[in-house]
């Protein structure tokens, strides 16, 4: 690409190239016979994941190498040097289209983490790992949460001690996804326990096949697999690893969290709309047709949400508060799908007849309360709005 | 569905002045209809040139009902410009529109729009509809009325009685017409008036959620500034969860409301075809939105929310009088639940 198209021939130039690279999407989902997976959190074996993030890896790099990854990313880096607002712009096209899904980790890696060293990484850093993670060779997950830190992450207890020319980790952290096909963990630690908890932390990329890496599953409500404990023994990792300056990492993990905070937008819509559909399929009564036009009318909204954040990036200006409520639109969307599909299928939902497109839905019942929690529970998300948007004064902490 | 382009989701510059002089306007207490008629020329934003308009759309109009329905301004907006406005625009009835639409767009006649049904003889009407908004003020009443080729709409301009109704709330005036032989003139084709009422209607409820969205944002910003200066315990009441977590739920149903409201009125002229489906989602999730944005200001001004001083009740009366307005939300889910073929889901069991 030279040049910036405008927005709108960029979008038919991105629909242009998905038209080769891949099928439209809905000419290859039929109802009633093939997947009827409704998981909202993959229930695979460690070789299932890998096996799935193989095969997303090949469309990720397939997009990179024809122009179409990393688009807003500057040239020198990789990237396409494209306005901010074009990702969205060619997400909102891709959409339409039958690329693999992405699991969490990849978003985690390009929207979350590379941000990240992009404002806080040395140039040494941002060539050593911008390219490779923008082109998904290279994955990397976050160690953030611990069972004692949650919401109030600042507390981790995660230890980075200097040790020669690097750092020595010990800790225990929680709820990553994609460890076992990381080769990064952005791990938040403590590297000054004597001054307030804030002022004390520094973050480090560490690898996740180093000695001293435990990674065990964590199995979830949903009786599957899809997050881990990652046990850190003694790793060490060299200061060249260390991201942003020592005693600044509070600032370095706010950078991950704001990004994860608007990353969530078409969460759960794929869903609601599949039990929209089965409204179509069943016999309805009152009950169900009121709950069924109730959430046709929130996927609408929650699209229109993504329009206007769209309208405000192609207009150049920020996004104002439709930005922030984004998940807390989407949670409750989840859960009003679960209402909606309860009433549908009945006794169906809870006893597996065999039947194609009724048990499976006890996926999206158990795994929607897993996204009210993470990236930011609900009631962190309220704070965040009422403080941020709102102007509250702030909780006493 | 939702094929708009995210453009007209955006407000213009143009459409940020107009706001900017009507939220002025509208916060004079003496705001009058000369006023907003005469020299800013809201009535006619959305009236062709050749009907004597400004030629501007539906979403400038939008702009100034959110900004009357932010100060609940009992001007005969919604009534006129967007209810009568918009049938006689539907009816197709070129004769109609340039005889009554030139002093509507200049705001010298104001119209209304009656959804009972009258009697239709020989170019008279008989009997009576209530609940006409703005009733006993308009100099025109469109009026639907039976005749032998069906459900025909009239126009009429005397003939008739006024009865003004006790309403919740005052700035939404309704009044009971009773027509005596009143002459009227058909407007549209013989027949035809329920199709013109149908695109009347959907208009009037993107309107109607515009000014909705309107006073959801007067009563979230009362509230928030309220709760930052009243102080009990020794501290802000808006720093506590318990107040800070009912107001960003109140945020996320306002974000819901203005993107519904937004998408309805971009349909009134890019997406007709969208608009049944728009206007309804508008109704059920603005209503939603201003029922739950008045409660709020109530309860969180504690013990002044509930006099009668406080504004507050004011956006209590409204939101529920607007609620019920144009069809009840569950009436809306229930249109949109048939749009989406979900009606006759026995036919086709999974």
């Amino acid at each position: 690409m030279t040049g910036i198209p405008d927005p709108a021939s960029f979008r038919a130039q991105a629909r242009a190239w998905l038209g080769t690279a891949a099928a439209r999407r809905g000419e290859t989902r039929a109802w009633g016979s093939g997947d009827d997976s409704v998981a909202v959190f993959e229930n695979w074996t460690e070789d299932e994941e890998r096996a799935h993030t193989e095969r997303i890896r090949d469309w990720e790099r397939t997009r990179y190498d024809q122009g179409w990854g990393a688009l807003s990313w500057p040239v020198e880096l990789g990237g396409q040097g494209l306005p901010p607002h074009y990702e969205g712009l060619y997400r909102a096209e891709e959409a339409a289209f039958d690329v693999p899904q992405r699991t969490e980790i990849f978003p985690v890696t390009r929207h979350l983490v590379a941000p990240a060293i992009g404002i806080w990484g040395t140039e040494e850093q941002k060539q050593r790992w911008l390219r490779p993670m923008l082109r998904a060779d290279e994955l990397a997950c976050q160690l953030f949460s611990e069972t004692e830190a949650g919401a109030d992450l600042a507390a981790v207890r995660t230890r980075a001690v200097r040790h020669d020319d690097g750092w020595v980790l010990d800790g225990h952290k929680v709820w990553t996804s994609g460890a076992r096909v990381a080769t990064w963990g952005v791990a938040v630690c403590r590297t000054d326990p004597e001054v307030p908890k804030h002022a004390g932390i520094t973050v480090f990329l560490v690898r996740m096949d180093a000695p001293g890496v435990t990674i065990r599953p964590i199995r979830q409500m949903t009786g599957g697999e899809s997050f881990n404990e990652v046990y850190l023994d003694g790793v060490v990792v060299p200061d060249a690893d260390r991201l942003g300056p020592v005693g600044q990492g509070w600032k370095v993990t706010l950078s991950v969290l704001a990004a994860e905070r608007l990353d969530s937008g078409t969460l759960g819509l794929d869903n609601a709309d599949r039990a929209i559909e089965l409204a179509r399929r069943c016999p309805a009564g009152e009950v169900q047709r009121d709950l069924a036009a109730d959430l046709y009318i929130r996927t609408l909204v929650q699209r229109v949400i993504g329009l206007r954040i769209t309208a405000a990036l192609e207009a150049g200006t920020a996004p104002g508060a439709e930005a922030s409520v984004g998940k807390l639109y989407a949670t409750e969307t989840m859960r009003r799908t679960t209402d909606l599909v309860l009433r549908l299928l009945g006794p169906r939902l809870v006893a597996d007849t065999g039947e194609w497109g009724t048990f499976a839905w006890t996926e999206h019942l158990l795994g929607a309360p897993g996204y009210a929690i993470a990236g930011g529970t609900d009631e962190i998300q309220r704070n965040i709005l009422s403080e941020r948007v709102l102007g509250l004064p702030r909780e006493p902490r | 569905m939702l094929t708009i382009d995210p453009a007209l989701l955006a407000e213009t510059d143009e459409q940020a002045q107009l706001r900017s002089v009507l939220r002025e306007f509208f916060a004079d207490p003496g705001a009058d209809w000369h006023t907003l008629a005469g020299q800013i020329g809201v009535p006619g934003l959305a009236v062709p040139e050749r009907y004597g308009g400004a030629g501007y759309g539906f979403r400038e109009l939008a702009v100034a009902l959110g900004e009357a329905g932010r100060a609940l301004s009992p001007l005969p907006l919604l009534s006129s410009a967007v209810l009568a406005t918009s049938a006689l625009l539907a009816s197709n009835d070129d004769e109609a529109c340039a005889r009554h639409l030139p002093a509507l767009a200049a705001g010298t006649s104001t119209a209304t729009l009656g959804f009972g049904t009258v009697d239709a003889e020989a170019g008279r009407l008989r009997g009576a509809v209530d609940m006409v908004l703005d009733g006993a003020d308009a100099s025109l009443v469109l009026i639907p009325g039976r005749t032998p080729a069906g459900l025909t709409l009239f126009a009429c301009a005397d003939g008739f009685t006024r009865r003004p109704r006790r309403v919740l709330d005052p700035s939404r005036p309704q009044a009971l017409l009773e027509f005596h032989d009143a002459p009227a003139t058909p407007v549209g084709p013989p027949g035809g008036a329920e199709a013109i009422l149908a695109a009347a209607r959907d208009a009037g409820l993107a309107g109607l959620a515009a000014e909705q969205v309107g006073g959801c944002e007067h009563a979230l910003e009362a509230t928030v500034a309220h709760v930052r200066q009243r102080n009990q315990f020794g501290r802000p009441i808006g720093s506590f969860q318990a107040v800070k977590h009912r107001l960003a739920d109140l945020l996320v149903e306002i974000e819901a409301a203005k993107s519904a409201a937004g998408y309805a009125a971009a349909c009134v002229d890019a997406a007709p075809d969208e608009l049944p489906v728009a206007a309804s989602a508008a109704k059920v999730v603005c209503s939603a939105a201003s029922v739950r944005a008045a409660a709020e200001y109530v309860q969180l001004h504690g013990g002044i929310g509930f006099t009668w001083e406080h504004p507050a009740h004011r956006y209590v009366r409204r939101a529920r009088t607007s609620e019920v307005f144009l069809g009840l939300p569950h009436e809306h889910r229930a249109r949109i639940a048939a749009l989406l073929g979900l009606d006759d889901g026995g036919a086709n069991v999974a």
